[in-house]
């Protein structure tokens, strides 16, 4: 059991569904919001790391953060390194391969929150930002909790755009799914079979937090 | 000299709500106004095109902005110095106005209290009326379930709740109140009215207010505005436009 990648693994985990649940949130509302042709734009490409090979986004990503871009120009003049082969690297690259995970579900609470009762409280006086923080948001806290455990799941379980954006180095961007290819690689299937039962049981536990909890909340609701 | 009683708020609406084509002007000049008229007949959507929640409709409404809702033309320097504030372009929470929905739409994570309180808490200027807040509560008697959730109230004890947020809105210009009535008894509903009514009074706020009762639009005793499928009908004092709605009812009872 590779300690270092799993430890690694779990923070990045931590750092991107942290990351993205800010990020993602503003995204959410504005989607969940507006029937126009900017948000549907905007939801589609969200949604284009569901549908696309991890590869392509890797690559694309490699690119855009090395030096042939001005982006990637930038970053290397403020950091002093390019970001490529870093964990910042690989966070910046999970934050983009999760997004789907953290907006989708979020935009489908917000919706879920009654117009009607929204309308309500800016009649009664609250401004937009209010309404948001003190109805839809409260109203919508289990989209947080189902966006935050697909996405702290979906991270631990990537492995394309790792391996494309982050390479393998130990300790620095070797996370437990590249960690499980290497064993196969050295043929060390026992090796490879406990970390992938590690990530199974752990992502299984998660799922089984997730809709139990939901369970008790309709529960309680009746 | 005959007096001219000057509208506090005019309004007009017009919109294509499937079926139905609401076309209606109207003009509120006194303490408490009704709009009178059948199911599916366009009264909600009136009071939600007066709140800006109406996005499909088109909506011009106008408030007079001398504070005092009549006004005579002795009273006007050259008599057309009327200042009207557009409301329409307004957001909704910035039109200094109340409203109680017609299904209560109660904030289902916070307590009947904190519902009452939201409005004060919210608003951009504060109250100066510190006790708005429990005075309302008293006013519809709801001080023992203020610690309830709207899950655990019936039907009537939450339309309370809503019509007390409602009168818990600080610095109100204007209320406007979608059935108000629904699923209360009538002994409790003509007890609230005199409290509504002495309230309403007191701090010079005028009620908009939508019903499809005849009794209940009679009992306001109120300026009454008819609506028949989309269009504003007769307006004027309760008894002369029901008139004809109340012989009607007289001859199905005998």
């Amino acid at each position: 059991m590779d300690l270092a990648a799993l430890g690694l693994t779990l923070r990045l985990a931590t750092l991107t569904t942290f990351c993205l649940l800010v990020l993602a949130t503003p995204l959410a509302a504005f989607i969940a919001r507006r029937n126009n042709l900017p948000a549907r734009l905007l939801q589609a490409a969200i949604a284009l790391p569901l549908v696309l090979p991890p590869t392509v986004l890797g690559f694309y990503l490699l690119v855009a953060l090395g030096p042939a871009t001005l982006l990637g120009r930038g970053l290397i003049r403020i950091l002093g390194h390019p970001l490529a082969f870093t964990f910042t690297g690989l966070v910046v690259g999970s934050i983009v391969f999760s997004l789907p995970f953290a907006v989708l579900p979020l935009v489908l609470g917000f919706q879920s929150v009654d117009p009607a009762l929204t309308g309500t409280a800016a009649v009664l006086g609250a401004s937009p930002l209010t309404v948001f923080r003190r109805i839809t948001l409260p109203l919508a806290s289990t989209s947080f909790l189902t966006a935050a455990v697909l996405t702290f799941a979906h991270t631990v379980g990537e492995f394309g755009v790792v391996l494309m954006l982050g390479g393998d180095i130990p300790g620095i961007t070797r996370t437990l799914s590249i960690s499980i290819f290497d064993q196969v690689q050295e043929l060390n299937y026992a090796a490879a079979n406990r970390t992938s039962l590690v990530l199974i049981v752990g992502s299984f536990l998660a799922l089984l937090a997730l809709y139990a909890r939901r369970s008790s909340r309709r529960d309680s609701d009746a | 000299m005959p007096e001219i009683i000057w509208p506090h708020h005019e309004l007009f609406v017009e919109a294509e709500l499937g079926a139905l084509h609401l076309h209606v002007t109207v003009s509120l000049n006194a303490p408490w106004t009704v709009i009178f008229g059948p199911s599916g007949s366009g009264k909600s959507s009136i009071l939600r095109a007066a709140c800006g929640l109406l996005p499909e409709a088109e909506v011009e409404f106008r408030r007079l902005t001398s504070s005092p809702p009549h006004l005579r033309t002795e009273d006007l320097p050259g008599g057309a110095a009327l200042v009207w504030e557009n409301l329409s372009l307004r957001p909704p929470h910035r039109r200094a106005l109340s409203y109680a929905p017609q299904h209560a739409a109660l904030f289902p994570h916070l307590s009947a209290g904190d519902n009452v309180r939201f409005p004060s808490q919210v608003c951009e200027i504060p109250p100066n009326d510190s006790a708005l807040v429990d005075d309302a509560l008293e006013l519809f008697r709801l001080h023992s379930l203020a610690a309830r959730m709207p899950a655990q109230l019936s039907g009537g004890e939450r339309r309370r709740v809503a019509l007390a947020r409602a009168f818990a809105v600080p610095n109100c210009r204007l209320m406007l109140l979608d059935e108000p009535f629904t699923g209360l008894d009538r002994a409790l509903r003509d007890e609230l009215l005199l409290r509504m009514r002495a309230w309403l009074a007191t701090r010079n706020i005028p009620v908009l207010s939508v019903t499809h009762d005849v009794d209940e639009a009679l009992l306001f005793n109120a300026e009454v505005i008819r609506l028949e499928s989309g269009r504003g009908g007769a307006q004027g004092p309760a008894r002369q436009v029901l008139a004809a709605e109340r012989d009607r009812l007289l001859q199905v009872l005998s």
